[in-house]
């Protein structure tokens, strides 16, 4: 098993570091999965026993490194799974933004590691520093490698884009302070509603005129309870209701400079946030509905 | 006692007290005829620091305890939470503050602060005296083979590679390079730290004369106090270390006003920490505090494991003046070189009142290779009760 | 009204308890928060802040509401953004409707809608037979740092007041120590300075401490002192378009034993 890799464009070296510091704003502990074509981080729900991963990123290798070289354990499975620390590798990164060069490579120092060599200028002369950290890693053997697949997700109801993740992420702030499940409404023609509801108040933001992507409708309420929505045609509309911390972490990826984020909803199951960059780098965030 | 300070340099003083804060709980002050002397000491006596300010420091300046008449200068301890009260927020205080005065109340037993700031307002501290001890540690600093010279960015900008759980940071030093570790304890579990190095190249320091090659430990918590403290006054550090084992000090200063010394115990690395890849070594007693550290002591070369700090209390009635040799080893320079002969010194130093004035010129840089008596290390403070002996016994 | 901004920060000024008694008069709004039986600070905001303003001038306008809700239902776009605010109220019982509507964003609304409950009666501290002995007037940044630097850890705080110079002093009281700021009425702080006779005045830190919010965020603070040592401070906060909020804080004094 062997991995080794050399980045050394600031463009890339930044949005790197806005990645790895994004994932580890969303969750404690990740798995770096290394392939011959990409670089995966996903994420599983903190609770316990196998769950599907509730975040998955995907690196495009070649438009980030200079070099890049994986051998796996054997011909059939080439990919290297590890797991480690998020606060650890971004903590480890933060230099990186004024740094030269970035090597990575996997090593055994008393303990299997990923290391990071990171050549950083001088503030105060012409020489450079060489600064090294060594990651503790745990090497996830092939029989667990299953439970971090690419979750399978029905095909949603409707997906629209998502305004913009600063202004969105602010409002949802002061919502979370007040109540921990919003219902994410979406509407075709546009619309899209957060709301809250508590025994102090009633709050519902909306957003208007944003382009709905994909629409699989009419939606089938019959089931639901009878909240009448006299201005919208419910059969237009299909809704979540999710976790607000939840909701509120994925939208801190705004740091990441993104080309679009677009919202599927599986209606009253499944919220699909996804993140998409100019490198291809895709961010996707699976928040399941909670249901009474 | 009784001295001004001009409004800018309040600011240095507030500095200098945030740093001391950094360190110990209690502040101990004394006046000489030139100079006043701040000191303190953290809990676990690993870490000491001492700022001595000049008379030119002041734009008023009577370091008498009662009046022009006696010649006693003041020797006092306060808590270190009131000192800070008084400099409440020294980033603003160049542009508020007009003048401090700081003055002995000999019949109250306080020590009062007076700050008069623009616009005529003016705040008092009346400060309580909690006693009347000098405290002094004794250490190496001018005959020692390694000395660097450090602009204060580049130390601090390396120290910003660390984590925030990192507690000791070791360093090795080659003629070609300074190499930073975090110290990972041999108790730690290594499949949680994240193991960092940082190579800077010799080139990078104004100066670097390494006589040994070696490796030291310290901690790092004051490390990045005086680190800060070098680089809000936009002053170099200077470090000056022998072995490991041996007491750290780094050195701020001015040039005319004030010097500031800064002194880290240094414990023996006992942890191949990055580079190697074998870990069989055992663990031998690192710190003083944990283990009993006598046997050790007695088992290897007595100077292994320095007590760095040695604590000359003086038990003594409220204000009673105590002479007290400002730096043993400044002193001794010329005449020993045997750890038993200084021992006894500072011992005679302590017992008899006839002793020498205090030497006043500290910074002799071109005595580096003057190879001095070995070791500061006193084995009454191994024992850990005695600090030191009451020197004037009853 | 064009800016919920500069009402919620003022709000968040008075917030040291959930809930605030709310009231609307012909005048303008008030809401009021007590802390203990000691300290009771309002936000006033004129009518003349509104574009619009209509009250029943029938019955008293009057309900409590829990006054972080409202602060974090103002501050719905963040504290960045300036928004445009209606506010609705129909009777009692009826909950309060706000609507805003960010500022930048046109594509953006929200509609909440806060409880109410009806109103405890508010304590009457002020004593009509009690005369003002002094008044001052100071700047409020200038005060709000004087504040800042007394030690946290005291308890009381005592102010002197004084015909004779110092004018001003504060002393506080702390473990072993003590620390005094005078401040003559010359000085630069002090736009106006009126007291009859020296007084000496107990105050817990605490309390005092309350109204550092509202300093923070207003530009001038005048100080009343009536002869049964009740401290009233009245603070000025002006807009950019020159209308003014105002808070006041009644803090009740510590008796001597």
């Amino acid at each position: 098993m062997k991995f080794r890799a050399v980045m050394v464009d600031t463009g890339p070296m930044r949005e790197f570091t806005n990645i790895v510091s994004t994932i580890s704003k969303l969750s404690k502990e990740c798995v770096l999965r290394l392939s011959t074509e990409k670089l995966y981080f996903i994420v599983s729900e903190d609770n316990s026993g196998p769950s599907p991963p509730m975040l998955w990123c995907e690196i495009p290798q070649d438009t980030f490194f200079s070099e890049y070289q994986i051998v796996g354990v054997d011909d059939e499975y080439r990919d290297i799974y590890l797991g480690l620390v998020s606060a650890n590798l971004s903590k480890s990164l933060a230099t990186l933004k004024t740094a030269k060069c970035l090597k990575m490579k996997l090593t055994k120092k008393q303990c299997p590691c990923l290391t990071l060599e990171i050549e950083t200028p001088s503030s105060t002369s012409q020489q450079t520093r060489q600064v090294t950290h060594d990651i503790p890693v745990i090497v996830i053997p092939r029989k667990l490698w299953s439970e971090f697949h690419e979750p399978r997700i029905p095909q949603p109801d409707m997906s629209i884009e998502l305004p913009a993740l600063k202004q969105l992420r602010t409002t949802i702030d002061r919502m979370k302070g007040m109540c921990p499940e919003v219902v994410i409404r979406a509407s075709a023609e546009g619309r899209l509603t957060l709301q809250i509801k508590t025994d102090m108040a009633k709050v519902s933001t909306r957003f208007k005129d944003l382009r709905v992507m994909a629409f699989e409708g009419p939606i089938d309420h019959s089931d639901s309870e009878t909240e009448t929505q006299t201005i919208e045609d419910i059969s237009k509309t299909c809704y979540c209701r999710v976790d607000t911390k939840k909701f509120s972490m994925f939208l801190s990826a705004d740091q990441i400079s993104h080309n679009a984020t677009v919202c599927s909803i599986v209606n009253k199951k499944l919220v699909i946030l996804c993140l998409q960059t100019e490198e291809n780098v895709k961010l996707q965030c699976f928040i399941t509905g909670i249901v009474y | 006692m009784k001295c001004l300070i001009p409004g800018p340099n309040v600011k240095v003083l507030g500095r200098t007290i945030h740093a001391l804060a950094r360190f110990g709980d209690e502040l101990y002050l004394e006046s000489s005829p030139e100079a006043i002397l701040l000191r303190t000491l953290n809990a676990s006596e690993s870490a000491y620091a001492m700022v001595k300010f000049n008379k030119v420091f002041f734009s008023y300046f009577n370091y008498n305890y009662f009046s022009a008449k006696d010649q006693e200068g003041l020797k006092c301890k306060i808590s270190m939470k009131s000192a800070l009260h008084a400099f409440k927020s020294p980033t603003h205080m160049d542009k508020q503050v007009e003048n401090l005065e700081i003055r002995l109340d000999a019949e109250s037993c306080k020590l009062i602060f007076i700050i008069k700031c623009k616009h005529g307002i003016v705040k008092t501290h009346f400060v309580s005296i909690l006693d009347c001890k000098a405290m002094q540690a004794v250490y190496t600093k001018d005959l020692v083979h390694n000395r660097i010279t450090s602009s204060q960015k580049i130390l601090s900008e390396a120290l910003g590679n660390f984590q925030s759980s990192d507690d000791q940071v070791n360093i090795e030093v080659n003629t070609e390079s300074l190499i930073l570790r975090n110290y990972v304890d041999s108790s730690m579990d290594l499949s949680k730290v994240i193991r960092t190095q940082i190579s800077i190249k010799s080139a990078e320091f104004d100066t670097y004369v390494i006589g040994r090659e070696t490796v030291i430990t310290f901690t790092i918590k004051e490390f990045r106090a005086l680190l800060a403290f070098a680089e809000a006054l936009n002053l170099p550090l200077q470090l000056h270390f022998e072995v490991t084992g041996k007491p750290v000090v780094f050195i701020v200063h001015n040039n005319t006003t004030f010097e500031a010394h800064f002194v880290l115990a240094t414990t023996k690395s006992d942890t191949p920490t990055q580079t190697s890849a074998s870990q069989n070594s055992t663990i031998t007693d690192r710190k003083r505090k944990e283990m009993g550290f006598n046997s050790n002591s007695v088992r290897k070369k007595p100077n292994l494991d320095v007590d760095v700090s040695k604590c000359l209390d003086e038990d003594s009635h409220l204000f009673d003046y105590i002479e007290m040799p400002i730096d043993i080893i400044n002193a001794q320079n010329n005449d020993c070189s045997n750890k038993d002969i200084s021992q006894s010194i500072i011992q005679e130093n302590v017992d008899c009142d006839n002793i020498p004035p205090s030497p006043t010129s500290k910074m002799k840089i071109k005595t580096i290779f003057k190879r001095c008596f070995e070791s500061t290390f006193d084995p009454r403070s191994i024992r850990g009760s005695v600090l030191a002996e009451n020197s004037d016994s009853e | 009204m064009d800016s919920g901004k500069t009402l919620c920060s003022l709000l968040k000024a008075i917030q040291f308890q959930e809930s605030a008694v709310f009231c609307a008069m012909q005048e303008g709004l008030k809401l009021t928060v007590e802390e203990g039986k000691c300290v009771q600070a309002s936000a006033y905001i004129p009518a003349d802040n509104f574009n619009e303003y209509h009250v029943r001038d029938d019955v008293d306008v009057l309900f409590k509401i829990s006054i972080a809700v409202l602060t974090e239902c103002l501050n719905i776009f963040g504290s960045a953004e300036e928004s445009s605010l209606k506010m609705y109220y129909r009777c009692e019982g009826s909950p309060l409707l706000l609507v805003l509507q960010a500022q930048s964003f046109s594509n953006v609304m929200t509609d909440c809608e806060i409880a109410t409950q009806t109103a405890d009666t508010l304590l009457e501290l002020r004593d009509e037979d009690a005369e003002e002995e002094s008044k001052l007037v100071l700047k409020a940044p200038a005060f709000l740092g004087l504040l800042a630097d007394l030690e946290r850890s005291c308890d009381i705080i005592e102010i002197n007041l004084s015909p004779e110079h110092p004018n001003l002093s504060i002393v506080t009281y702390g473990m072993q120590d003590r620390s005094c700021i005078e401040i003559p009425k010359s000085s630069d702080m002090v736009q106006s300075f009126t007291c009859e006779r020296a007084v000496t005045l107990k105050y817990q830190l605490y309390h005092i401490r309350l109204i550092m919010k509202a300093l923070a965020v207003s530009n001038k603070v005048v100080l009343r002192c009536s002869s049964n040592g009740l401290l009233l401070l009245q603070l000025k906060l002006e807009k950019e378009d020159q209308r003014q909020m105002f808070s006041e804080f009644y803090i009740v004094p510590l008796l001597d034993d």
